[in-house]
């Protein structure tokens, strides 16, 4: 447990983790005998039979519970970096356990342990059996195996990808970076993959194995131009295979990370107070992340904690507002085959022509709401017990053009990048980062400006987004998460050009004409 | 000490050498914790576990890797070793990839910390319901009917860590910690819903202030969120109150490691000796306080612990050299991180210097923000109260705060007399001038 009310969204683009955890690279040997599309994984390697989980299941209800599942992890993780000209760098990282949850009403007893065998498990199920107090109940008799979409195929599994194939990635990129600006000083170029494996069982007969990939490639450049420096960066990844990571995508990182660095020794400081604000294709649907996301999760409505908990069914924003939280994009980061309690990857509809539809549950807020499940169910990894979540968050596009737009806007900002946000569940108060972006005078765009926070209201943002152009964007940076309750999971996101009529931009500078107390 | 983890970091060394690495370093864990949730006076979530783990950072022909598993059986572990040294090879030569000269391992200080509670075994289920209960009636009492929702929650651990190195360092840590908290939702105007919370951390159950006063203080924080709205952007006074100082003082930290300064991402890179805060700002690092959340008897590369001013009337003192980057500097190592971070107190109350300001913002939380190392520019929502003639008559939301750390940290007109004992970061509220809140 750890303070509470804060949910946030990181990426990494902005700078490099200083105690990153990352793999070990780990190349050859039984982890990767198994291929990607073979079944029964954890059978094969840990010998988890179905007998076996009814018994860890059978202790898991012995008091009572009205449901429990098994969380089988196996994620193998690699890390290389790339610093002073020298892939001189490299960390990784190997989880395996089972968690396990019991659940009864809405109280939740969880246990896990490492060590998969079975005196290790039937502690673990004990300890999580002692949330309810009553008589025993049993797990089903047999388990099935619903057909799943895949959304991240693989040619070959990350496991099986040498790390003499990962180096030339930075190495590579690094070489772009400093070819592309003679104000290039330092980069860091990074190439992060995880292969995680995991395993599914349900007291209501479940039995259901992912296999999810994830990897981005990054550079942080920092640049030097007349005694100043200045630092930005740029990721491309998701839950792609490796032939992802091709000479031109290299080619649009280095490009992307130099021109954001080079250009903010132009910017300038925008005027500080209320303003339009235009919010630029991609990565700065984070907005949506923290205004409305967050807020629709349904574990906060089932509390009454969010101020969205009464909102279902009214018009919160203007018609031509239409949001998804969607698990089946292809290769996006939140995408999701199953959630982490078996149900089916699928596409949610938050707000349909600006009205609330529906909230992002799991089985527990979806049993309290008399509603299916929408496949939201979400965990860290096995240590952690499942609440809902996000996964990829989009607008739908609108019917204006993104000039139209930015015109529209008269005097305000363009957000063109964004690095980090967090919201305030019940007040609906949020905030986001502004690492790039351009002024807006006269209905154009101006002098970039950087290190900019904003600040606004869900509720009120959303009736304040007056026009949505037709050019929706996904972000498709691969090293985006969200952190909720101690649990980070990826998330993607995606925005058309929008225009927010007015939203507190910080800073210090006076407005036009302004006068301060 | 676990003979069993200690076993296992000895075999590990072993193998590694086996394996053909040069160096190597091996941390072992075991964390033992309960944490139990409370809502509507019943269990919420009750979560139990214990966890190992191996760490093994390598060092083969001038070349670094570092790796970490919770999968220990012999046979994988044999795996992931070998593996690890192998892929170490691959990488480029870095030719200041060492383990530390020993002789920085000297000087351990013989003390007892008092970073392990010697009764954390007898802590009975009913006791940890008991004090979580106590928590959540405490804060429905002090909310009264505008209360929503209380999630009242405590987590405790007790943790045993090994370090060995191929060059003779051995360093063992077992502590415990004590976390507990609540969280309020109030009803306000409209759909307005404000969350307001109260936590405490302490490594021992004495230090832990009484369950009634963590369950009072949320519903207190939260009711003074009542009513909020932006006001008028000003030039202001600011009083940040001393649990959210830390939040600020890491945008300052961030430029004091060395690898940042190495990577050229520091805006304190030519600071040292020179005063980058008013004169109220002194910052000391000190490990070796008796039951602090951080204490420690040997830092990340091994280094005997040491008391450090780090910032001394302003004046910038010192940075955080870890080994790696210390060599890449040229520079003497100090410590990698910082442990317990202490602001001396001052003389007065908050609330004293807030009649003497008049009119300015109470920090109570932040929201968002940044700070960036490179150029020391940050930018931070803020949430809070509007002080007018000595006194709170408004909370504040939707506002933020803005500037550059090296002209922020110089308008610090004066530190109150109010460190938070129950973090590891120990700082007081601060006062500063002159600082813009951006509203509407």
């Amino acid at each position: 447990m750890r303070p509470f009310t804060r949910r946030s969204f990181l990426q990494r683009a902005g700078g490099v983790a200083s105690a990153a955890v990352a793999a070990p690279i780990l190349s050859t040997g039984w982890l990767s005998l198994a291929r990607a599309d073979e079944k029964g994984y954890f059978d094969s390697i840990f010998g988890i039979t179905d007998d076996l989980c009814r018994r860890v299941l059978s202790t898991a209800l012995s008091k009572g519970g009205d449901y429990a599942d098994l969380y089988f992890e196996h994620t193998i993780a690699n890390y290389v970096m790339l610093e002073d000209g020298k892939v001189n760098q490299a960390y990784g990282n190997v989880a395996l356990g089972v968690g396990i949850r019991t659940v009864k009403g809405d109280q939740v007893g969880y246990g896990f342990t490492q060590d998969l065998t079975p005196e290790s498990m039937l502690a673990a199920a004990a300890t999580a059996a002692t949330i309810a107090d009553a008589s025993p109940n049993k797990p089903a008799g047999e388990f099935v195996t619903p057909k799943l979409a895949n959304h991240y195929p693989l040619e070959r599994l990350l496991t099986s990808v040498p790390l003499e194939s990962k180096l030339p990635l930075v190495q590579s990129l690094n070489e772009k970076c400093f070819a592309r600006s003679p104000l290039v000083a330092k980069v860091n170029a990074i190439f992060h993959d995880e292969q995680k494996r995991v395993m599914i069982v349900t007291s209501d007969g479940i039995r259901v194995e992912d296999l999810l990939p994830k990897n981005w490639l990054m550079a942080s450049v920092v640049a030097a131009k007349d005694g100043k420096r200045e630092q930005a960066g740029w990721h491309l990844g998701g839950r792609k295979d490796f032939s992802f990571y091709t000479p031109a995508l290299i080619d649009e990182i280095a490009r992307e990370a130099v021109d954001r660095v080079v250009v903010l020794f132009d910017a300038v400081q925008p005027p500080a107070g209320e303003m339009p604000v235009v919010l630029g294709p991609g990565v700065t649907g984070i907005l949506l992340h923290e205004a409305i996301g967050h807020g629709m999760e349904a574990d906060f409505n089932r509390k009454g904690i969010s101020t969205y908990a009464t909102m279902i069914d009214k018009q919160v924003a203007e018609p031509f507002v239409t949001i998804i939280d969607d698990g089946t994009n292809d290769g996006l980061t939140g995408s999701l085959n199953v959630d982490d309690e078996a149900i089916p990857g699928q596409k949610t509809v938050l707000v349909q022509d600006g009205i609330l539809r529906s909230y992002m549950h799991d089985r527990i807020s979806a049993k309290h709401y008399k509603v299916q499940p929408t496949g939201n169910g979400r965990r860290q990894s096995y240590e952690h017990f499942v609440i809902p979540r996000m996964r990829n968050t989009y607008m739908l596009p609108g019917p204006a053009t993104p000039d139209e737009v930015i015109k529209s806007a008269g005097q305000g900002i363009y957000v063109q990048d964004v690095s980090n946000g967090q919201v305030k569940i019940g007040e609906g108060d949020f905030a986001f980062y502004v690492s790039q972006g351009r002024l807006i005078e006269d209905g154009k765009l101006t002098a970039p400006i950087k290190d900019v926070n904003i600040m606004g209201n869900g509720p009120k943002m959303l009736r304040n987004i007056t026009m949505v152009a037709n050019n929706l964007e996904m972000s498709r940076g691969g090293a985006g998460f969200c952190g909720k309750d101690g649990q980070r999971v990826p998330v993607g996101f995606g925005l058309p050009t929008c225009l927010v009529k007015s939203m507190t931009v910080g800073g210090v500078k006076a407005r036009p004409g302004e006068k301060r107390a | 000490m676990n003979k069993e983890l200690y076993d296992l970091a000895q075999w590990s060394i072993k193998t590694a050498k086996a394996a053909g690495v040069d160096a190597c370093r091996i941390s072992t864990q075991h964390e033992r914790f309960v944490e139990i949730q409370y809502r509507d006076r019943k269990p919420e979530t009750i979560k139990e576990a214990s966890t190992k783990g191996l760490g093994i950072e390598t060092y083969v022909n001038q070349r670094y890797s570092a790796q970490h598993t919770s999968d220990l059986r012999r046979e994988a572990l044999e795996d992931f070793i070998a593996s690890a040294v192998a892929s170490t090879k691959l990488l480029a030569e870095d030719p200041y990839r060492t383990l530390p000269d020993p002789r920085y391992y000297e000087g351990r200080p013989n003390v007892d910390l008092g970073i392990r509670d010697a009764s954390y075994e007898a802590l009975t289920a009913e006791e940890r319901h008991g004090m979580v209960k106590a928590i959540e009636a405490a804060c429905l009492a002090k909310g009264g009917p505008k209360v929503i929702s209380v999630t009242a929650g405590q987590h405790d651990s007790r943790t045993e860590s090994i370090v060995l190195t191929s060059n003779g360092f051995e360093g063992v840590r077992e502590s415990t910690t004590f976390y507990a908290g609540a969280e309020v939702t109030i009803q306000d105007e409209g759909d307005r819903r404000p969350n307001g919370y109260s936590t405490a951390s302490a490594v021992n159950r004495k230090g832990m202030p009484a369950p009634e006063q963590i369950g009072t203080l949320a519903a207190e924080r939260t009711l003074d969120l009542l009513g909020a709205r932006k006001i008028d952007t000003a030039t202001l006074p600011i009083i940040i109150e001393n649990q959210n100082v830390p939040d600020v003082l890491r945008g300052l930290l961030s430029a004091m490691f060395a690898r940042n300064i190495q990577q050229k991402r520091s805006f304190l890179t030519d600071k040292k000796g020179q005063k980058i805060a008013s004169e109220h700002l002194t910052l000391i690092d000190d490990p070796l306080i008796v039951c602090g959340l951080d204490s420690q008897l040997f830092d990340g590369d091994g280094f005997a612990a040491k008391k450090r001013t780090m910032i001394e009337a302003g004046v910038l003192k010192d940075f955080y050299v870890d080994w790696y980057y210390g060599r890449k500097l040229g520079w003497e190592p100090t410590t990698g991180f910082p442990s317990n971070l202490i602001v001396p107190p001052g003389k007065r109350s908050a609330q004293e210097i807030m009649k003497d300001l008049g009119r300015g913002i109470f920090i109570t939380g932040f929201i968002g923000g940044n700070s960036n190392p490179t150029t020391g520019d940050s930018s931070i929502g803020i949430i809070g109260k509007l002080f007018e003639k000595g006194e709170p008559t408004q909370a504040v939301a939707e506002m933020n705060i803005a500037g550059n750390h090296l002209e922020f940290w110089q308008k610090l007109a004066e530190v109150a007399n109010d460190p938070w004992p129950y973090s590891s970061m120990r700082t007081p509220s601060l006062v500063f001038t002159d600082v813009v809140v951006s509203g509407v």
